[in-house]
């Protein structure tokens, strides 16, 4: 392709939380391999819009550029993906970048995704292993359970499920697969199955397991090819027989 | 050999502790919702389709099982605990979920996104459908009705295309519905699984639509091709 092409961004931007939202044009310069994060980077360089008006430098997060950590996560074209693996050539033009919709706006595409952290506390997302002595290695696990945790532990909490779901909104209180899907995780640990109990306790909670509607957009979105629906489905099955078990034995 | 003393961490437990989420009852009226949706009135349903097939065999045996099941014992308590009361429990509860739902198929067309507005679309239809089914059939007759009352509904074109939109609204809704269970229950978990269930689930759906509208059409063409059978 010829050098001095351009390449026209239109970003939704808002200086804050409670600040109106404005569409801003960006032109940036084309070269090879350019993707969504180092058009954002030029923009930063030199923020002056396309009609040639001084603006200040659109926010964003990124970190790793190689779709691993999960901050860039934000809506490309009105899909909802990772900015640092979306390449300009593979775009539509103008490219649209807004904020994802189903999380506090802290500025311009930033925003505030301490709700999945939150709720990973509350579910008990981790094995929780602190204590007065030293309590030796944990149990070994066969490679073909390696496997299937492993795939499950991917995931970089980048939200791109919970903002494709129709379950999670302002309506609704559902924790999103990324959460439930950490629940099938440590649940399948050896040594974090001692608090299964704990976590399928939680995940019938307000906002659990049993707000997922099957839609399915959350296996669809996942830039890290976590077998979404199928860590719904078999936490489903764990809570229920937790459940079950529980009003019997208990 | 002295022993390595082993850290801990000396962390205030207010500071670090998040208290866990708490069971909650939603989740019991949820899972009440998908089980009322299969057990009793997927299974109602199926038993509709089955009697009403009687008019594919003749009028008379039509009639006869229309009589058979108005004089079971128990008739209204068995009604309302069998149908009305799970029929308007998960019609409302599933009103309520739709409301904490967001469509989003016109940005992600997805198949599964498109059976899942699919899904209550088809069950708000299939809610008023029954509704007004079953004032005219169960009501409006003293709960009497025989072929000749059927028959006098679909003889108006409207009421039949109503009808035939039911049938089809019920039969999606019931047949995805229990794709739906399965998913919900945990009883498919891995994706060819899920497949599996889809087929088996589609298929179903399939069938209770063409029975469906095979009894319907047996109204309004006198079509009985099961005859021979009373013969």
């Amino acid at each position: 392709m010829a050098e001095g092409k351009t390449i026209v961004l239109k970003i939704k931007r808002r200086a804050g939380p409670a600040e109106p939202a404005r569409w801003e044009e960006f032109a940036v310069a084309w070269r090879p391999n350019l993707n969504v994060i180092a058009c954002l980077i030029a923009i930063a360089e030199n923020p002056v819009t396309r009609d040639g008006r001084n603006t200040t430098p659109v926010s964003y997060e990124s970190n790793c550029l190689e779709e691993v950590c999960g901050a860039c996560a934000m809506v490309i074209n009105s899909r909802s993906r990772q900015a640092c693996s979306a390449l300009v050539d593979q775009l539509e033009q103008p490219i649209r970048l807004e904020p994802m919709s189903k999380f506090p706006i802290v500025r311009d595409l930033v925003v505030d995704r301490s709700r999945m952290f939150e709720n990973a506390k509350r579910l008990r997302c981790w094995v929780p292993i602190d204590g007065t002595y030293a309590i030796g290695p944990g149990p070994r696990v066969a490679p073909e359970r390696q496997e299937v945790a492993y795939a499950l532990s991917r995931c970089m909490f980048c939200g791109n499920c919970l903002e494709v779901c129709p379950k999670v909104n302002e309506n609704s209180d559902f924790v999103g697969a990324a959460l439930l899907n950490q629940v099938r995780l440590f649940n399948a640990h050896p040594t974090g199955r001692m608090h299964a109990h704990e976590r399928l306790q939680a995940v019938r909670g307000i906002g659990g397991v049993q707000d997922c509607d099957n839609a399915q957009n959350c296996v669809k979105a996942c830039p890290k090819n976590i077998p979404l629906t199928e860590s719904n489905n078999d936490v489903n099955r764990q809570a229920l027989l937790d459940a079950i078990l529980g009003w019997m034995l208990r | 050999m002295p022993v390595k003393a082993v850290a801990t961490a000396e962390v205030p437990p207010e500071a670090t502790v998040v208290p866990a989420a708490k069971p909650d009852r939603s989740y019991f009226w949820d899972k009440l919702h998908s089980l009322t949706g299969i057990i009793p009135i997927g299974a109602f349903l199926a038993e509709h389709f089955w009697s009403n097939s009687y008019a594919l065999v003749s009028v008379d045996r039509y009639n006869q099982a229309s009589y058979d099941l108005q004089t079971i014992p128990w008739r209204v308590p068995v009604e309302a605990l069998m149908i009305w009361i799970p029929l308007l429990y998960h019609g409302f509860y599933g009103i309520y979920i739709w409301s904490k739902g967001k469509s989003n198929v016109t940005r992600y067309d997805y198949g599964a996104n498109w059976m899942y507005v699919l899904q209550r679309w088809t069950g708000l239809v299939a809610f008023v459908f029954i509704g007004w089914h079953v004032y005219l059939e169960r009501f409006l007759t003293q709960g009497k009705s025989d072929y000749f009352d059927v028959s006098a509904t679909l003889a108006n074109p409207l009421f039949l295309g109503f009808y035939v939109v039911g049938i089809l609204a019920v039969s999606y809704h019931f047949g995805n519905g229990l794709w739906q269970f399965a998913n919900k229950w945990g009883l498919v978990v891995g994706r060819g699984a899920q497949r599996k269930a889809a087929w088996a689930a589609g298929t179903i759906g399939v069938l209770f639509a063409l029975v469906g509208l095979a009894i319907v059409f047996s109204f309004v063409f006198q079509w009985h091709p099961f005859q021979f059978y009373a013969q």
